[in-house]
């Protein structure tokens, strides 16, 4: 560990021991084993394999200023939300859940708001899912995330329950300096169906550091969507965790477009018979920004399928990072999996470290896994020009396409486009 | 006069491909240009589009007045150039609909035109697309994406139909379909055939040009063009080869 990271790793503890405890007894002592295993692993290093890539030396050195000069809400960070259709809208400011901003009335079984008094009212809900699929991991954000985390969304679909509004979690940080950590928890009954968006924006000097928990039951059915674009200057770090039961189907979209350290990681374990995952990520990187997606989907059970895409679109002198590994279980016979990671570099300054991993323990098992890198295809812009598109709209409409072709597996067009939007707004120097 | 090339020289990757060449088409003629693979008909369209790597190392072209060889190929086809290619690309991604509307919209803006509306444009399209029996699903998918060798050539006269340019550079466009096929394009060809636009059409065989009637045929061998005659030339090509002509050129 370095001074900085040090540095940072005691303030974080202090900060954490000067915060008005929890009232709830077990959210306590589960803070507690939180800060403690976060000040036990300290912040990851580039020595780490997993971490390589992505060095978080700069965010500790910037972390303990930003958490003692905590600024309050700044109006000329204005909010600007995804018009989703009919949609339970939750807003968060800075970690903290608005009602008054929020929209829709919340379903049977979900509770959002501070996470000590959901802890009180609701305990037993809470305590015995809360850090159950997270708390398997060992990651420092992780921990970091549960010592911090003040609010919360739960939602406990019961069986056999379809929500047909979608839920929008709209993460916005609305302050020039601070830190948050959402925390999202979600088990979905058996049968059931759900769509859950979330969508983190706004900040400057932010970090904003995730985790989601999504059990699906069995034969129940989630469309998960995640769209970072927070402040080009601001940190992001998320995880997620899926567990998918028998038959249970997930269908995952991760984009990141903001932040000028984006870390975003998905886990999902097939962990019974017939579950199906489709996951999907977008890293639209531009300027110097530096953008880290992986996802690891481990098969468990037999039976199991997985379609894994990732894309990136890496501009200017940014960097981009992927990791897929794909990790077949000795019990997960009959496995069908695939991996496919295309990216697209729009100058010789941007870069992408990619590697996909197959880790396969069953023998009856169908995987394939491929990457590719290139840059934009001569031969079809010059058939755009050809046709008297000028070549910025013709760079653009090849990059949308690119892009295009994930993004039209969202239902929800907002997301989508907004997506769009930014991908417009790229600039192409030295193209 | 619409086109005037003078003493045309094109090299690709270092070697000279086009090596003098001279050729003149005036508003409302149909020229063909027949000859042997490998006789730099490919380059020729290539060049007239303006695709960057092919590169002119001397000669002239003269286009409505304009030097042509100093606009970029997007700027020649807002000035009314349009190029059918011989292998289409596939881009998927961006629809068919949408690359026509973006095309149509920029010549019309080039030429202080107000862009065109959504309901005026789905009736050209419509209108365009039945002239050449192209299912309406074509119109939503990705550009040329997974379309047959035909579908593509149909596609890319249906762009003309719909951009109708002043100049039309059809290359190859007759290789690879089949006879009804043929007809339904040459049909394509025929129906923009007004008396004010121009057609260079480029083509290894004499079977496209009993559909479609040039006005000039011009045989072109060893990147310049050795013959020019009237329809009749075409006929006497079909019936000796180029083998005979590409002789008595040289002997």
């Amino acid at each position: 560990m370095n001074s900085a990271t040090s540095t940072a790793t005691e303030h974080l503890q202090t900060l954490w021991r000067a915060q008005p405890p929890p009232a709830t007894k077990w959210l306590l002592a589960m803070q507690r084993e939180a800060i403690d295993r976060f000040v036990h692993v300290g912040f990851p290093t580039t020595r780490q394999e997993s971490w390589k890539y992505t060095d978080v030396s700069k965010l500790a050195l910037l972390l303990p200023d930003w958490l003692t000069n905590q600024v309050a809400y700044s109006p000329a960070l204005a909010r600007k939300p995804l018009d989703i259709q009919d949609a339970i809208h939750l807003v968060f400011v800075d970690g903290i859940f608005q009602p008054t901003l929020s929209s829709g009335d919340l379903p049977g079984g979900m509770l959002v708001g501070n996470l000590d008094q959901l802890a009180q009212s609701h305990g037993e809900v809470i305590e015995s899912r809360l850090g159950q699929l997270s708390g398997t991991m060992d990651t420092a954000f992780a921990a970091l995330n549960t010592a911090f985390a003040t609010d919360c969304t739960v939602l406990i679909l019961p069986a056999g329950t379809e929500l047909t509004r979608p839920v929008y979690i709209e993460h916005f940080s609305g302050s020039e300096s601070n830190s948050s950590h959402p925390r999202v928890l979600v088990e979905l009954g058996s049968q059931s169906k759900a769509t859950l968006i979330e969508h983190y924006s706004g900040g400057t000097a932010t970090l904003v550091n995730s985790v989601a928990e999504l059990r699906i039951g069995s034969g129940a059915r989630l469309n998960y969507y995640r769209l970072q674009e927070l402040h080009p200057e601001a940190w992001h770090t998320g995880l997620q965790y899926l567990c998918l039961h028998d038959n249970a189907t997930v269908h995952s979209m991760t984009i990141d477009i903001g932040a000028a350290t984006s870390r975003s990681e998905l886990y999902a374990r097939l962990e019974g018979s017939g579950a199906t995952l489709e996951a999907q990520g977008l890293l639209l990187g531009n300027g110097t920004q530096h953008i880290d997606s992986r996802i690891t989907v481990e098969h468990a059970a037999p039976h199991t399928e997985s379609r894994t895409q990732y894309r990136a679109i890496l501009g200017d002198k940014s960097r981009g990072v992927f990791n897929g590994r794909i990790l077949v279980q000795q019990p997960a016979q009959k496995t069908n999996a695939a991996l496919a990671n295309r990216n697209l570099l729009l100058n010789r300054g941007a870069e992408i470290n990619t590697k996909p991993e197959l880790e396969i323990y069953a023998d009856d098992v169908k995987c394939a896994h491929g990457s590719t890198t290139g840059q934009l295809d001569e031969n079809a812009l010059f058939y755009l020009l050809s046709r008297g598109i000028d070549q910025k709209a013709a760079r653009n409409m090849l990059i949308t396409a690119f892009a295009s072709e994930l993004l039209i597996n969202i239902d929800v067009p907002a997301m989508a486009e907004r997506t769009r939007e930014a991908l417009a707004s790229f600039r192409l120097n030295g193209a | 006069m619409l086109i005037d090339i003078k003493n045309l020289h094109v090299t690709v990757d270092g070697t000279e491909i086009i090596k003098g060449l001279n050729l003149s088409i005036k508003e409302g003629e149909v020229h063909a240009i027949m000859g042997p693979n490998g006789s730099g008909k490919s380059t020729l369209a290539q060049t007239l589009a303006g695709r960057a790597d092919y590169e002119v190392t001397g000669g002239s072209i003269t286009y409505l007045g304009q030097d042509l060889l100093a606009m970029g190929p997007d700027e020649r086809a807002r000035a009314g150039l349009f190029l059918s290619f011989q292998y289409p690309v596939e881009i998927p991604g961006v629809s068919n609909v949408y690359l026509l509307k973006a095309a149509l919209n920029a010549r019309r803006r080039a030429a202080g035109e107000a862009e065109v509306d959504a309901v005026a444009f789905m009736r050209i399209v419509k209108e365009k697309a039945a002239l050449l029996e192209l299912d309406q699903q074509f119109l939503s998918r990705g550009v040329n994406e997974g379309f047959s060798g035909g579908e593509k050539k149909r596609n890319e006269i249906f762009q003309m139909a719909v951009l109708e340019p002043r100049f039309a550079v059809l290359d190859e466009t007759d290789s690879g379909l089949d006879i009804d096929a043929l007809k339904v394009v040459a049909k394509g060809v025929n129906a923009q055939r007004d008396g004010n636009r121009s057609f260079l059409m480029i083509t290894h065989y004499q079977r496209l040009l009993d559909y479609v009637q040039p006005d000039y045929v011009h045989v072109l061998a060893g990147g310049r063009i050795i013959k020019s005659g009237d329809k009749s030339l075409a006929v006497e090509l079909e019936a000796s080869g180029y083998d005979g002509l590409l002789a008595a050129a040289n002997g």
